[in-house]
Parts: structure tokens; C-alpha cells; sequence
């Protein structure tokens, strides 16, 4: 388990020095974790219910209604509950963790209404396990404040695509097919963006 | 020593979840293989925690948190589920057992499964269907429902060829042991190879060890040859055949 120091560790680096940003949502997934603390719960809860039932109406409108956004919101945040002692600070933020939570349940959700006989389990996909080969450090923690940062300053065609893919749930394939625009421009511009991002894909 | 990655475009869908299911294994395999996309994917995957983060809220209904925690019960603190408990690394692999030489190639050991894959094989990798085609390939077909892409398992014998084919449709190979080279360049463990329809090439093992790969295709590819002509509606069949059985994944 982590210790209390690592809330003040998460820095944010900007262009004119170090600051330290605490990610407010961690103390309160720790102790949900540590003792099923329903206060605290309640906190994430009222926060990030309301975001995931945004998010899941927005990329499931092709799959969900309203009721369905709902009850998938509970499913994410029961995900929330259960797995709370998994969550690793020095992995990723509590924004990010539930971001692939709510994702995960999504195309989860997809998969058993698409008809298909025999599934994979979309944890064996998506999974936050580690792997032998150790993650390659990229300097995860400063990188995550320069998106934060930069993702308001982006321009609009390519914070567009960037929420078509991560809010909308679209490919590149159906991105491009919806702006008619070539595969290729909507590659650079998510590519443009990411770099802006500091998410340096050198291939 | 990994060379070939995915790029932007299969990093970005993947963490946004937004690949078809055969091409997500494809790169779930990578990842298992290489630190520095997983990074990157976890970087992705915080651009999508910023967006939900900065989106419009919508209200849940008033009762949603007391269903909720009904749901949830008595139960004394948070849950903690095994899949967090179990070391992680240890879990994260199987060593498959030695493949039957049943075909009359030679067994292989040490493979390493991604996770992606261990379904699949449950119990090792002479669990599969495998189909002989030629001296030096077997094929062992995998069916992922919901997915129009051919995906299978490639035993190639050590220093055997493939047949030169060229690609209708795109081709991601993922190599889980051994190395392969074709004219375009030679490939090791965990390189994530794509070749697009319309490309030719003819793969062939390193002569020390055989390899296995993890293909999947977007159409079936066109063999060049005369003889590879003529097999094909046999292989074709044949493969069917075997994907009808393989039902474990
Ligand atoms: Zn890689």
C-alpha cells in the first residue's frame, strides 16, 4: 500500500517551475480501500457518478438509453468499490483509473449486445496488470500535468477528434468517415495534438 | 530487442477502446512484450480521464446511490478482488506447455503467452486445433466472435518458409517466440509486424528455432503459386473446419 506521502508527490510541472498538485479523489479512494469508508464513497460518488453517466451517454448512444446510462453508471461505480485497493497512485490518477473503468464496462457492455456466441474476457484486454517486461518510465507523472494543462490550449479540430475518440468512442476509421475527412488528416491531427500533449509516439 | 511497434493510430484506439476485438489482442500482446507502448497507452488513457473529467454532468437519479450501496451490502470494507492480490507479473503469463509434435514438428517449448491469449490455450498451446499445411507451417485458427478478421495461431518450423502471398487486406503479426525475416527485414519476439493489402512477402523462420506468431488478418490472404492456388479452397475448408472445433476462445 502506498503511504501518505504520495499525495503530495504528484507534481505538476509548468513553465516556470515545480508545484505540487495533490489529486484530491486519492485520500478518499484510500479510505474506501482501507476501511469501506461510506462517507468518502458518497464523495466520489456525487463527483464521478454524474461525469460517467455523461461519459456513457455520449459514447453509447448507438447501444443505451437513459435507464441503461443509469445502470451501467452503477455497474462502473460498484467497479469503484470493489477494486478500490487495486488503484495505484504512482500509476495514474483517480480521474484516469475510473476514465478506464467506465470504459471497460462500456465495451463490455457492447460485446454482450452484439450477439457474439463466445467472448473474451475484456480484462484479459485491457487489463492494469503488470507484465514482466517493466513499464518504461516516460516520466508518467509530469506528462500527466501537461495534458491536463494543454488539452484546454489545443486547437478545435484537434480537441475534436480527441473527444470524438476518447469521449464518442470512435475509431480513426469512423472519425474520418463522419467529418469525411482522409484517414490519413485525422491521424495527423490526433498525432498533432498528441505531440502537443507531450505523448511522443516516435513512430 | 523489440523494433516494430504499433503506431498512433492502434495505440490511440486501443486505449480508447475503440478497436475491433482481434486487432485489440494483437496489440494487448504487444503491450505484455513492451514497457515503453504501455506507457504510452497509459498516457493516452489519461487524456480520456482529463475529458471525463471536464464533461458537461449528467444527474443520476435520486435514489442511485442508495441502490447502489443496497447492492453492495454489509460487507466490511472494500472488497479487495483476487485479481489485485495475486502478483501481478507471476499472473500475467503462462509458460505453455510442449506443444504436441503430433503434426511432425518439432515440439516447442517456452512460449510465452500474453494474457490476451491464455484462454485460448488453456493448458498449452497442444490444446488447439492445429492444421498441417506444407512441411515447415501449421496453422491453429481462433475464433473471436463479433470480428470479421481471420485470426490464428502460426507454428512456423525453424528455417521454414511461408508461402509467398500477397495481402488483400491487412495483415498484424505479433511474434510470441522465435524470430522470422522476410525481404523487408527480420523480426524478434514481441515486434508487432502490419503489411497492407497489396503487399507480397515470404516469410521464413530463423534456422535455430521455430517461431510462433499471432496473425490476424483482415481477408484471407492470396497465395502466389501455382500449387498454393490449388490448395487453397482445400485449406480454406479445412481451416473452417478446424475453427468450427476451436470454440475455447
Ligand atoms: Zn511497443
Amino acid at each position: 500500500m502506498t503511504g501518505t506521502d504520495d499525495i503530495n508527490s504528484r507534481k505538476n510541472v509548468t513553465g516556470w517551475g515545480t508545484q505540487t498538485v495533490p489529486d484530491p479523489w486519492e485520500a478518499s479512494l484510500r479510505k474506501v480501500a482501507q476501511s469501506g469508508d461510506r462517507v468518502e464513497f458518497r464523495k466520489l460518488f456525487d463527483h464521478f457518478a454524474p461525469l460517467i453517466k455523461a461519459f456513457l451517454m455520449k459514447g453509447m448512444s448507438a447501444y443505451a438509453d437513459r435507464s441503461m446510462a443509469e445502470e451501467m453508471t452503477q455497474e462502473v461505480m460498484l467497479k469503484v468499490w470493489n477494486k478500490a485497493a487495486s488503484f495505484n497512485s504512482g500509476k495514474a490518477s483517480v480521474n484516469t483509473w475510473i476514465f478506464t473503468i467506465a470504459r471497460n464496462t462500456r465495451i463490455d457492455f457492447i460485446r454482450r449486445n452484439d450477439r457474439a456466441e463466445r467472448n473474451i474476457d475484456i480484462e484479459d484486454i485491457w487489463h492494469e496488470a503488470d507484465s514482466p517486461e517493466p513499464l518504461v518510465d516516460l516520466q508518467q507523472r509530469r506528462v500527466e500535468a501537461v495534458i491536463r494543462n494543454a488539452l484546454s490550449t489545443l486547437p478545435e479540430e484537434q480537441s475534436l477528434v480527441l473527444e470524438k475518440a476518447f469521449i464518442e468512442s470512435k475509431s480513426h476509421n469512423e472519425i474520418a468517415e463522419e467529418l469525411d475527412l482522409p484517414l490519413g488528416t485525422v491521424k495527423s491531427r490526433i498525432r498533432l495534438a498528441l505531440n502537443k500533449l507531450q505523448i511522443l509516439i516516435d513512430r | 530487442m523489440i523494433s516494430y511497434h504499433p503506431d498512433s493510430r492502434f495505440l490511440t484506439d486501443f486505449a480508447a477502446a475503440n478497436l475491433p476485438m482481434s486487432e485489440a489482442v494483437c496489440v494487448s500482446a504487444h503491450l505484455e512484450f513492451c514497457g515503453k507502448c504501455r506507457a504510452h497507452v497509459q498516457q493516452l488513457a489519461d487524456i480520456g480521464g482529463h475529458m471525463l473529467a471536464r464533461l458537461q454532468p449528467r444527474a443520476v437519479e435520486e435514489d442511485s446511490f442508495e441502490r447502489l450501496m443496497s447492492r453492495i451490502g454489509d460487507g466490511d470494507g472494500a472488497q479487495q478482488t483476487a485479481d489485485a492480490v495475486l502478483p501481478a507479473a507471476q499472473e500475467s503469463l503462462v509458460l505453455a506447455e510442449e506443444v504436441s509434435s503430433r503434426a511432425g514438428l518439432a515440439p516447442t517449448r517456452g512460449v510465452f503467452l500474453p494474457r490476451a491469449l491464455r484462454r485460448l490455450s488453456a493448458g498449452g498451446l497442444h490444446n488447439l486445433s492445429w492444421v498441417q499445411l506444407g512441411n515447415a507451417l501449421r496453422v491453429a485458427p481462433v475464433r473471436i466472435s463479433g470480428d470479421a478478421r481471420d485470426t490464428a495461431i502460426y507454428d512456423i518450423k525453424a528455417g521454414g518458409r511461408m508461402p509467398e502471398h500477397e495481402h488483400r487486406g491487412e495483415e498484424i503479426t505479433v511474434l510470441l517466440k522465435g524470430s522470422f525475416s522476410d525481404a523487408e527485414g527480420s523480426y524478434s519476439r514481441g515486434d508487432f509486424v502490419v503489411r497492407n493489402a497489396g503487399e507480397a512477402h515470404q516469410p521464413m523462420a530463423t534456422q535455430d528455432t521455430d517461431c510462433i506468431c499471432l496473425v490476424s488478418l483482415e481477408r484471407p490472404v492470396r497465395p502466389r503459386g501455382w500449387f498454393y492456388r490449388l490448395l487453397e479452397p482445400y485449406v480454406q475448408y479445412r481451416l473452417q473446419k478446424t475453427l468450427e472445433r476451436n470454440t475455447t476462445f
